[in-house]
């Protein structure tokens, strides 16, 4: 008997989609492969620099440490803000969630900058406690505990937007159930609770850490000297300050090392967790001591991450601004890292929405997993690794680093991105091809057509949530950019970074304001435009 | 005439066997019946191309059917719910059933035509998550009208109606497939559904047809 071809499968047959995911993996696999490649060959051409060796344990101790610490103090944070947010109602509620949903994309520069403008020598408390008691207040905000500040403001915001969602997520009738059962608030966080958001935790856990551990624009403004280096920062020193290849060579392979076990150890636990929960209402508001403490808690949450962004945005419009834009640097920065967040969002969403209408198309687990794999490659190989593979890679096609920078940066800032989006395109694309398979198949829609009238009107908003953080990313990247950046080409976070070294604070603090005002408005203003440009479509 | 002869499945998962052997006429609706996992949409996934059968035939006025994906089989189905892309329009869901490249004026001719087949005229420009369980069913239907494929399969497709959009939604098959010539199979459990429909019954019993 004659048979066609993949007639028993519910997924249309889409053999381009298939081919493009496929094709995006043998890219990225390529470009990795190139930038191992690259870091290895140097490494045995490179000579060693004559000056003392590097202290490889102290640096992964160190690196290990913050991570560990920053992952723990991230979860603790956001499990009390979650819990507090699920049971508090009250005005700018939904502000308060859009403002920790809004830490993912909150540049880790712009956080170290506003934390040093309240707790540094010159900042608020300090001028307060001054004003109060005329004596300075010694906050050690270098080093390992400003270092873990700004990772748990960052991290432990965005933990709790997961852990919100999966506790909004608890279906109504087991709440109902509960609410009858009269379970006071340590039980119901037991019963209820636990098992919603247990789960999540290792997946959240995996990715935390793996931030923090390839975190670097925090550790380089924060550390505070060679004590409380990291992996990445020392390979940016060893390239930039020390001119010693050989030692960032040697740290580049135990960077990718070290990432590559966190990222399989990851995969075991199961997928990365996306933010983007839906936050549904519910009114069963627990009573007494709980409550209290839910207030304190959200209290100190709004509190500890407010405030700084609240500091720069007061600083940076302060009397600053004005001389920061005579510069001509400043608008060539602008303008630079403005193209280059745009070019990299436009390069993300092709990668994402390619990989993953791929996987889509697919019921083959094996190919399924495969064209899932290179979403992950920043993780195992981050940026500050990456763009030394291919810094080593141009110059030794004795092409200037100079002309390759802008290329090499909005491809590297695309696969910065490429996790999260495609996190975040992923699952709803499969939800239609597994829910609209047969639909879309008995109605003979052709693959274009399944795209613009069904997938594009449904995701729009999805997609535009994928520019924007990737848009967001590249703004406020620092990795990359600061192994490729040259005095004539420099994005905005560079020049923060080099307005500090020459002790133009003001500026640093204006560019701060800046690029946190782009990044809330990238935030808000881009998901709302793809999805109401969508809808038009639908 | 839609023939099935021995028309063989093993399910992968689910113990069970089937084979299945009817015939379906123009015109009229045959009815199957039986308990739920008796096999019903195993039959119409048979039929629709969704599933792969390990033996015999389906034929269509003697043209064979097995070696065709279910996008080029002359088929169309109707199901219980989520027959409508709920983010489209009324008019925007019935044109999804004409070939790409069609004329806009000829396919807002055709899909005010088809909505005044169905009864539903005017809601062309209705979102299909504002419409009634029963509307969507009409507005499938006209989608259903357009493709003009012979066979229609409806698969429990009034089970989500209340009482007065479902003998509605009845009549308008029966009519339709009269009026249209079409080889409408459907599967159901409700036996009033059946009773107000069937020209011919079929009863499943273990993984067999047995007309009634």
């Amino acid at each position: 008997m004659k048979r066609s071809r993949r007639s028993n499968s519910p997924l249309p047959p889409r053999p381009l989609r298939l081919v493009g995911g496929v094709g995006v993996v043998a890219a990225i696999a390529g470009l990795v492969a190139l930038v191992l490649w690259s870091i290895a060959a140097a490494a045995s051409a490179e000579p060693a620099a004559a000056r003392a060796p590097i202290d490889v344990r102290h640096l992964l101790a160190m690196t290990s440490i913050q991570a560990g610490l920053t992952t723990v103090l991230s979860l603790l944070v956001g499990t009390a803000l979650a819990w507090a947010l699920n049971r508090l109602r009250f005005p700018g509620r939904e502000l308060a969630v859009g403002l920790f949903a809004s830490a993912i994309v909150t540049p880790g520069i712009v956080v170290a900058f506003g934390l040093l403008a309240v707790w540094g020598r010159s900042g608020w408390v300090n001028a307060a406690w001054q004003a109060l008691f005329g004596a300075p207040l010694d906050v050690p905000i270098f080093g390992l505990g400003g270092i873990l500040a700004a990772h748990v403001i960052l991290d432990g915001a965005f933990a709790a937007r997961v852990l919100l969602g999966r506790l909004d997520g608890i279906p109504v009738a087991r709440l109902k159930t509960g609410q009858s059962l009269a379970l006071p608030a340590w039980r119901r966080f037991a019963v209820l609770d636990w098992p919603a958001i247990r789960g999540t935790l290792p997946g959240l856990a995996a990715i935390i850490f793996l931030l923090a551990f390839t975190s670097f624009p925090i550790v380089l403004l924060l550390g505070g000297g060679p004590a409380n280096q990291t992996l990445e920062v020392a390979i940016y020193t060893a390239v930039r300050l020390d001119f010693d290849l050989h030692g960032a060579v040697l740290l580049a392979l135990v960077q990718i090392g070290a990432c590559s076990v966190v990222v399989l150890a990851a995969a075991a636990f199961g997928h990365v967790p996306s933010s983007l929960g839906p936050v549904r209402q519910q009114r069963w508001a627990d009573r007494g001591w709980a409550r209290l403490a839910q207030w304190l808690v959200l209290g100190l949450g709004v509190f500890g991450f407010a405030l700084p962004l609240g500091a720069i945005l007061v600083d940076g419009f302060g009397a600053g601004l004005g001389a920061l834009l005579q510069r001509p640097t400043f608008w060539r920065s602008a303008a630079a890292s403005l193209v280059i967040a745009s070019l990299s969002a436009a390069l993300t969403l092709l990668l994402a929405f390619t990989l993953s209408l791929g996987r889509a198309a697919s019921d083959s687990p094996a190919l399924r997993t495969g064209i899932g794999v290179p979403s992950y490659t920043y993780l195992a190989v981050p940026a500050v690794v990456l763009a030394l593979g291919l810094f080593l890679f141009v110059r030794h096609l004795g092409i200037s680093p100079d002309a390759a920078a802008p290329a090499v940066v909005v491809i590297a800032n695309a696969l910065l991105a490429l996790p999260f989006a495609v996190a975040t395109l992923g699952p709803p694309l499969d939800a239609i091809a597994l829910g609209r398979g047969r639909l879309i198949r008995s109605l003979a829609l052709g693959g274009w057509r399944q795209f613009t009238d069904v997938e594009w009107p449904l995701v729009g908003r999805e997609a535009g949530l994928v520019v924007a953080l990737a848009f967001c990313f590249s703004l406020g990247d620092l990795g990359v950019i600061a192994l490729f950046g040259t005095q004539d080409f420099a994005t905005l976070p560079l020049l923060m970074v080099r307005s500090l070294g020459a002790y133009r604070t003001n500026d640093a603090a204006a560019i701060a304001a800046i690029m946190l005002t782009l990044t809330i408005l990238a935030f808000v203003a881009i998901p709302r435009l793809f999805g109401a440009v969508a809808h038009a479509r639908a | 005439m839609l023939v099935l002869e021995d028309l063989a499945y093993a399910h992968p998962v689910r113990w069970g066997s089937y084979s299945f052997t009817m015939s379906a006429a123009a015109g009229e609706v045959t009815a199957v019946s039986g308990p739920s996992g008796s096999g019903k949409s195993t039959l119409l996934d048979l039929i629709a191309g969704f599933l792969d059968p390990t033996g015999g035939r389906l034929t269509l006025d003697g043209r064979d059917l097995l070696p065709l994906p279910p996008e080029t089989r002359p088929v169309s189905i109707l199901f219980q719910s989520e027959s409508l892309f709920e983010h489209l329009t009324a008019a925007h869901n019935i044109a999804l059933g004409l070939p790409p490249g069609t004329s806009r004026a000829e396919v807002a001719h055709k899909v005010a035509t088809a909505l005044e087949e169905v009864g539903l005229p005017g809601v062309g420009n209705q979102r299909a998550d504002t419409l009634s369980g029963g509307q969507k069913q009409r507005v499938a239907l006209a989608r259903t009208l357009l493709r003009n494929r012979p066979v229609l399969l409806l698969d429990e497709p009034f089970s989500a109606l209340d009482d007065d959009s479902r003998a509605a939604t009845r009549t308008l098959v029966r009519s339709l497939t009269e009026a249209h010539h079409w080889i409408t199979v459907l599967v159901s459990h409700h036996q009033d559904d059946i009773a107000a429909l069937a020209a011919r019954r079929y009863q499943i019993a273990a993984g067999r047809l047995l007309l009634a």
